[in-house]
This record gives C-alpha cells, sequence and structure tokens, in this order.
C-alpha cells in the first residue's frame, strides 16, 4: 500500500514514453466504458424511473424523465417505507462490524505476538471455521436465537453476524501483526507498556489501514443479507434488504404497479453504501488488490 | 532447555484471555449450530422439542426425492455457467484495465466498476424481477423495438426457460470482487517475464494464454472455488424472484433446505440436505486443492 502507486508509472529514461493514446488504448477505454455503463444499468434505470408518474413509466421506461416533479411524491412514498429501515440497517451493521473487529483483533494479536500452550489447535479451529458454509448453520441458528430471549431484537442477528466475520478477520490481522517489526513492540516493553497497552497505542494504530480494509470487505455482506433479518427480526427492527422485497410485494399487488415510488426506494437504498465508499473505496480496491486478501 | 508446559501456561495465561471473547462467540454461534446441524440430521427434530434419533432415514429420503434431484440437475447447470460468467468477463476487463497506459487510469476504472459495489445486492434482484416480467418487462419491451417479438419469452413463468432466465440475470456479469482479485494477480507477474515475453513476440492473446493464465493460475482456482460454493448456496434469487417453480424449475438443493425447514417444519430433513451440501462442498475444495498442487 505505497503511495507511489497513484503516481502516472515513470518509463525508463532510455526508452521514449509510450504514447497515452494508440488506437488500441482507445479501444480499450470504449469497451470497458460500454461495460461500465451496463453493470450500472439497474442504477440508471432506478434514477431515471423514480422521477415518474407510472403513465410515464408506461410509457418508456428507460428515457430520461420529462420532468422532476413526480419526483416528490415517490420519494415521499419511498422515505416512508425504507427510513426506519435504513436506520436499522445502518445500525446493525455498524454495530456488527465494529464488533467483528474488536474480538478479531484481539485474538490475532494473541495469536500473531503471544505464545501459549495449544496455539496451534486454537488457530485451527479458528482457520477451519472457514470450511464450514453459511447454509449449514442458517437454520440451526434460527432455530437457536428464536429461542433465546435478548435484550434486543437487534442482536438477535448482531450476534451471528460477529461470529460470522472472525475466522476470515483474524486470519487476515494475523498476518498483519505477524509483520509489526519486533523491535517496535520490545521497546514499548522496555518503556513498562503492558500487553493490553501495547495492544491498544501501538497494534491497533499501526494496523489502522488494514482494519479498515477489513471492515469494509465485512460491511458490504452484512449490509446486504436478507435471509437471517427476514427471519429473526420483528417490523419495529427489519432491515433495508427486508422492508424493500415487502415494499415490492405490496406496490405490485396494487392494480397499476406504484414503480416509480419503488424505484425511489431502490434508489435510497444506494445512497449509504454510496456515501461510505466515496470516503474508502480506496481502501477496498487497494485492499483487495495489495494481497491483504490471499488465495 | 525449552520450557516446560506449566512456565508456558504461566507466561501465556493473558493470551487466553485475548482470544476469549472471539471463542465465546465462535462457540454460541458458531461451532453450536453447526453441531446442530449435524446431529439434526439423523433426527426427526420440528424446531421445538422433537428430536428422536432416526438413523439414516432423512438422507435415504433426500437421495430418493425427487425434486431435490431435481433441483441437483438444476445446481448442476447453474454452476457450470456460473463458473463461466463469474470468471471470464471478470478476468477480460481485468486485462483490458491492466493494459490501460498509466496507474492514476487504471486506478480511475478500478473504481468506476466497483461502484456497482453500491447497489445491494437484493435491489439487482428485484429489478431484475422487472426485467424480465412476461408482461411489459424492460426486456420483452426491447425484443418488441428490435422487431424481434418471436423471441418474448415469459422468462420466469415459463418452466423451460426460467432456470436460464435465473442464471443468466445481471447482464454483463461483472463480480468486482473477481475482478480485484485477478488485477492483483496480473500486477504480481514479474515486469521481467512480460517483457521477455514481448521479446519473444507473445503479444495480445498470445501473451495471455500463455503467460497470463498460467501465471494466474492460484487465483483462478481459488475464484473456481469461491465461486462454486456460492452457487451452491446461493438460494437468494430463486426464493425470491420465483419460490423455486413454476414446476420446480428452478428449485435448488439450498432452497429445498430453506423451504423444508421455514416453511414444512422439518427440520431434522433440512438438516440432513445441508450436510449432503456440506459434504460435496468439502469434497469439492479437497479435489481443488489436490488438482491445484499437481498443476504446480
Amino acid at each position: 500500500m505505497s503511495l507511489s502507486q497513484d503516481l502516472p508509472r515513470t518509463q525508463g529514461g532510455h526508452k521514449p514514453p509510450r504514447r497515452r493514446f494508440s488506437l488500441r488504448e482507445v479501444f480499450r477505454q470504449a469497451t470497458l466504458i460500454v461495460l461500465g455503463i451496463l453493470s450500472l444499468f439497474p442504477l440508471y434505470f432506478s434514477f431515471v424511473n423514480s422521477f415518474k408518474t407510472p403513465v410515464q413509466f408506461a410509457q418508456n421506461p428507460v428515457n430520461l424523465p420529462p420532468s422532476l416533479g413526480p419526483g416528490a411524491v415517490n420519494y415521499a412514498k419511498a422515505w416512508g417505507q425504507v427510513a426506519v429501515p435504513t436506520l436499522n440497517s445502518l445500525l446493525i451493521t455498524i454495530v456488527s462490524v465494529l464488533l467483528t473487529l474488536g474480538l478479531a483483533a484481539l485474538a490475532a494479536y494473541a495469536f500473531a505476538l503471544l505464545d501459549f500452550p495449544g496455539k496451534k489447535v486454537l488457530f485451527a479451529l479458528v482457520f477451519g471455521l472457514l470450511l464450514v458454509p453459511d447454509f449449514l448453520t442458517l437454520i440451526p441458528l434460527y432455530v437457536q436465537i428464536k429461542k433465546l430471549a435478548l435484550p434486543s431484537n437487534y442482536l438477535s442477528v448482531i450476534f451471528p453476524y460477529i461470529a460470522a466475520g472472525q475466522a476470515f478477520s483474524i486470519l487476515v490481522l494475523r498476518t498483519f501483526f505477524e509483520q509489526i517489526p519486533k523491535d517496535l513492540l520490545e521497546a514499548a516493553r522496555i518503556d513498562g507498556a503492558g500487553l493490553l497497552s501495547t495492544f491498544t497505542r501501538i497494534v491497533l494504530p499501526i494496523s489502522l489501514p488494514v482494519l479498515t480494509t477489513v471492515g469494509i470487505i465485512r460491511f458490504v455482506p452484512i449490509w446486504n443479507d436478507f435471509l437471517l433479518p427476514s427471519l429473526l427480526l420483528d417490523t419495529a427492527h427489519r432491515t433495508l434488504p427486508v422492508a424493500l422485497v415487502r415494499f415490492q410485494g405490496s406496490a405490485e399487488s396494487y392494480s397499476a404497479p406504484d414503480f416509480g415510488a419503488l424505484m425511489a426506494a431502490y434508489v435510497l437504498s444506494a445512497l449509504p453504501l454510496l456515501v461510505l465508499f466515496s470516503f474508502l473505496m480506496r481502501s477496498y480496491i487497494e485492499g483487495l488488490t495489495s494481497g491483504a486478501v490471499k488465495a | 532447555m525449552p520450557p516446560t508446559f506449566a512456565r508456558r501456561l504461566k507466561a501465556g495465561w493473558p493470551a487466553y484471555l485475548f482470544i476469549l471473547p472471539a471463542f465465546v462467540f465462535l462457540a454460541w454461534f458458531a461451532y453450536y449450530p453447526a453441531y446442530l446441524a449435524l446431529t439434526g440430521a439423523f433426527t426427526n427434530w420440528d424446531g421445538f422439542l422433537q428430536r428422536d434419533f432416526v438413523g439414516l432415514s432423512n438422507f435415504q429420503r433426500a437421495i430418493t426425492d425427487p425434486v431435490l434431484g431435481l433441483a441437483a440437475r438444476n445446481n448442476l447447470i447453474w454452476i457450470g455457467f456460473g463458473i463461466v460468467l463469474g470468471i471470464v468477463p471478470a478476468l477480460g476487463v481485468a486485462e483490458l484495465i491492466f493494459h490501460l497506459r498509466g496507474q492514476r487510469r487504471q486506478y480511475a476504472y478500478r473504481t468506476f466498476f466497483a461502484l456497482t459495489l453500491v447497489i445491494p445486492s437484493l435491489v439487482s434482484i428485484l429489478i431484475w424481477s422487472y426485467f424480465y416480467r412476461g408482461e411489459g418487462g424492460l426486456l420483452n419491451l426491447l425484443l418488441d423495438k428490435l422487431h424481434l417479438s418471436a423471441l418474448k419469452q415469459f422468462w420466469l413463468s415459463d418452466p423451460k426457460v426460467a432456470l436460464y432466465s435465473l442464471i443468466f440475470m445481471g447482464f454483463p456479469w461483472l463480480n468486482v470482487f473477481y475482478l480485484l482479485i485477478l488485477y492483483a494477480g496480473l500486477q504480481n507477474i514479474p515486469s521481467e517475464v512480460i517483457e521477455a515475453a514481448k521479446l519473444d513476440g507473445a503479444t495480445g492473446w498470445r501473451r495471455i494464454l500463455s503467460i497470463d493464465l498460467p501465471l494466474l493460475a492460484p487465483q483462478i482456482q481459488l475464484l473456481l472455488l469461491l465461486s462454486i460454493i456460492a452457487n451452491v448456496q446461493n438460494l437468494l434469487a430463486p426464493l425470491i424472484m420465483t419460490g423455486g417453480g413454476p414446476f420446480d424449475a428452478t428449485q435448488v438443493p439450498a432452497l429445498v433446505m430453506y423451504q423444508r425447514a421455514i416453511q414444512y417444519g422439518e427440520f431434522g430433513y433440512s438438516n440432513a440436505i445441508s450436510v449432503l451440501l456440506f459434504v460435496v462442498v468439502v469434497l469439492l475444495t479437497v479435489l481443488s486443492r489436490f488438482l491445484g498442487r499437481r498443476g504446480a
């Protein structure tokens, strides 16, 4: 993760710099732009149609909206459906990610830098969980959590999310912690820092980039999850994906489906991740391409 | 002299406090449910108190269940197409981006494609359900516009096409995660290898086939495994779009597992299906490691 990565590639002095605009380069960029636009088409589609009346939508579902007026009604209706679920989703996802990181960092610290009997066996126990797919535990989790008397309904999905993220997070963090220079840790020890203060004052601050990367990588699947929340959360605690499916179901049962409001709800649902990525896209991309996550 | 066990234990005890919180959660919400699934498969568990040992009868039923057989066949087709649709477009785009001139430009395009992540996966399922609507769906409207009305289909309600509609959803099938992994693999190819290939006249397609693909083998192997696992446990699209219908045309084992437990209360049978799927996934993982090691 070096800064120089983003600077333009400098060519060797003896070679003439390659042309930045050759025919091939234009072809490559044109192909990429077309594919990118096609990939983003669902977003475009939701956006333009969120500003249309049902009649305008029926006439042409792909053109730009004739006016932005109908948007007000659509967004008001959509907001009523997704406002609370969006807050629920944000709360659940953020708390889950932070707790995942906290617990995983503590465990990874012990696995990377401390020596204790049983370390290999315990680590193998964590590692083995990567082999256990979500579908195996989905149904028993549902039964198990239904029976628990949890103080808050939110916790019934937060707890399993924390557990689900441990194996991956501990693995990545351990690899990173192992590379922290030993001199640094030794110096802290000589200064009289205990294990815990070494952890909070040296290990965690140094690891902020990798913690961010792991955090985003865990954020996306929790934010998108539908199955567990649809089974475990009541209406008041419902998350965004669940609310969208219910809204789609009710909107389509009208004699004339209210597509404008549906599309507005889709646009609203993309906003939180858009904001998150506008700050942290770099961490996500560099995390995935710098080898934090390796085969 | 190596320290004795007791001395190591005495010196290492704080480490257990560090790993304890993680293990509490793992024990409670990962190991225990996995244990419940593995043992429940041999019982007639109804999700409540009834949990009597019934031997292998759940597995016997699974093997002879015609719906599950159809579901397994559907899943095999899905996995086959899923691997190609998952890896090939991502590889193509990774190559195109990697060959762009300038790091800044490459970064800009990676960001552009990563932007698709902001669309919640569920929203793209819901939008594609609309694209596929028989009456007034976007795909049929498009075919009308192109004077190809003969090709119009009831994409999700015709048993002959529904499975393929689900498989080919999400055009142009660009998985950003796969794309970034492959791009990272390309970046790791030493520049001497690329220069040497250039001197030997290996450019364009020849370079991709003779240099990139062999050197990307670890990444491709990983993605192969990930895409198989993802397609084995993908029950969301059929659950939301078709419910497994029409006439079980889009049924997959993971969805049968879900429906048996949630809709019919047959938790024991559901667990048996999930255990069978788990065994298949583990076998495939071992097989791919084995093949990968032999290839290397």
